[in-house]
């Protein structure tokens, strides 16, 4: 069973709905409204990396990365890309910089889709298939990982 | 291997530019040699000078497109990545356009020269392209929708540049026999529904939830539509070739692709990211052109063919090209710029100003209706229609061009000097 991909990938389309709600808020210049949504779609993402690069990256690596074969590396710095992003949003939303907000919403975006797009075909299989019967327990233990904001 | 879109894996940016660069160049010549000959000769499709200026089009701006699309496309739908990238993009660009041209003067001065260099060169050009893709197809592990029907557009695509090349061969020995128009229509079957429409429905498959977090397509649009697209195609050729009616192959064509259009308006009109999006603009204009060409297809009415070639080629092809590149563009500059760590990047807004991409989008628009009322009001109004187009593309071009000064400027600056 595909369990980690499955969780991910749901997780991932709750990233999605997250941020479309958010921009929907910037966009009718909902300010207080759009404050709320953006701090709950920061730590949704920022939760789902920490579950990435804390539990499941090394769990992976140590099961089966080869040097020349390991993925890993390239999602993580797509994931700092991608905070980096966020933090310069925060700080238009700040300023209620409309355009200049989506102008860098349009880029974290596309970066999450393509990146989506990256785990869910290649770098989730490749972790359920490397880590066999034991993925449902990788699984429980990157829900159990707490959240930091 | 694993590879994905990082700035080590992926193509140099210079690798899709150059493709999309000469789409525009290509569009500016098409409208410099509508003016250049009489309309009366234009409009008639058997022409010589009618079938150069569609390859300039098909070769010149679609294919080209593609390519350069397909190549930045691989790494992330694939996880395939193409060795020497530059080496490669440079034969296969370099053939493609001095093939193109050569092929298409070939057609218009009547010159058996010209078309032999051209049919070589473009068969080296398709032979090393479709061969590389094909071969990192089949390699992908994990399967998606877009890979499989990247697959039958790869297949589709041989058996049109065969078609193809075997037509030329025939203009060259000056074997113009009755075999030849059928070979003729199944040649332009296979390009329209083989290489175009299977083609974007692949890509449209992934672009499309990814570029405006819009709905999936149904399962069995992505899982069946290319297959019997094929199927219906060898169909489609086999009853050419024995003469028999093929009416209601035609009908099944339109009604599978009026369906694929139905889905993706369906997708786009119900995404998540309601923010405004001019491309958009060119999604929508294309697929609605799609529907009303497959319409026209479907009435089966010879009088009806240039209203049918404008709206399904400028009308739908080309305005979807435009708007997935005017995606593209920008997201790489951005992506490429981040990757190599700068901070403070123009956003995917500033690379290409909206409000410039919309009055192309309108000049674009009003070519294409001067067209089409050239086909069916007054055949002069097409000197109005290549003006406009003309203009189209030059604009076209320079947002391009605009975008990649700014992406240049950044990209040669080192990111680390600004923290010296």
């Amino acid at each position: 069973m595909s369990v980690i991909a499955q969780y991910m990938t749901q997780d991932h389309r709750a990233c999605d709905e997250s941020f479309a709600n958010m921009e929907n808020a910037v966009n009718d210049e909902n300010w207080d409204e759009a404050e709320k949504l953006f701090n709950s779609f920061a730590s949704d993402l920022l939760y789902h990396f920490d579950m990435e690069e804390e539990v499941m990256f090394p769990a992976f690596e140590a099961r089966s990365a080869s040097a020349h074969c390991n993925p890993t590396p390239v999602m993580i710095m797509e994931h700092a890309q991608m905070r980096e992003a966020l933090k310069q949003m925060k700080e238009d939303l700040d300023a209620k910089n409309k355009d200049h907000f989506f102008g860098l919403s349009e880029s974290l975006m596309m970066t999450m889709q393509q990146h989506n797009m990256k785990e869910e075909q290649m770098m989730y299989p490749m972790v359920d298939q490397a880590m066999e019967s034991e993925n449902a327990m990788l699984l429980e233990q990157m829900k159990a990982f707490e959240r930091r904001s | 291997m694993f590879q994905g879109l990082s700035t080590d894996q992926a193509p140099p940016i210079s690798v899709p530019f150059r493709f999309f660069m000469m789409a525009p160049i290509f569009g500016m010549l098409i409208s410099w040699m509508m003016l250049s000959f009489s309309p009366s000769e234009i409009f008639n499709r058997y022409s010589p000078i009618t079938i150069g200026l569609v390859h300039l089009f098909t070769l010149g701006i679609l294919a080209q497109m593609i390519m350069g699309a397909l190549q930045q496309m691989l790494p992330v739908l694939a996880g395939a990545v193409i060795k020497k990238p530059i080496l490669f993009a440079s034969i296969v660009h370099t053939s493609l356009n001095l093939g193109t041209l050569a092929l298409s003067a070939g057609f218009i001065l009547s010159s058996k020269t010209y078309l032999s260099i051209g049919a070589t060169l473009l068969g080296i050009s398709f032979a090393l392209f479709l061969f590389t893709i094909i071969r990192l197809l089949f390699k992908v592990k994990y399967l998606t929708s877009t890979v499989n029907t990247m697959k039958i557009f790869s297949l589709a695509a041989i058996i049109t540049i065969l078609l193809g090349l075997y037509l030329v061969g025939q203009h060259i020995g000056g074997n113009i026999n009755e075999y030849h128009y059928l070979i003729v229509n199944s040649h332009i079957a296979f390009g329209m529904f083989g290489f175009a429409i299977i083609l974007i429905m692949g890509v449209s498959f992934q672009v499309i939830p990814m570029f405006y977090v819009a709905k999936d397509f149904p399962k069995f649009v992505q899982n069946k539509y290319a297959r019997v697209l094929l199927g219906m195609l060898v169909l489609y050729a086999i009853f050419s070739i024995l003469a028999l009616d093929t009416y209601l192959i035609k009908l099944i064509f339109s009604a599978i692709i009026i369906s694929f259009a139905y889905y993706a308006l369906y997708s786009l009109n119900n995404r998540r990211r309601n923010v405004f999006d001019v491309t958009l603009w060119y999604w929508k204009f294309s697929l609605y052109s799609l529907i009303v060409a497959m319409i026209i297809y479907a009435l089966d009415d010879k009088s009806n063919d240039i209203v049918l070639i404008i709206i399904f080629s400028f009308g739908f092809l080309f305005a979807l090209l435009q708007g997935m590149v005017y995606k593209i563009i920008p997201f790489l500059a951005w992506f490429h710029l981040s990757s190599k760590g700068h901070f403070n990047i123009p956003t995917l807004r500033d690379f290409i100003v909206q409000d410039n991409i919309k009055i192309q989008f309108f000049i674009y628009l009003s070519s294409v209706s001067v067209f089409i009322l050239s086909a069916v009001i007054n055949q002069d109004f097409i000197y109005i229609g290549a003006i406009l187009f003309f203009v189209s593309n030059l604009f076209l071009l320079i947002n391009f061009i605009i975008a990649s000064i700014k992406f240049y400027k950044i990209y040669k600056i080192d990111p680390m000097s600004m923290y010296k």
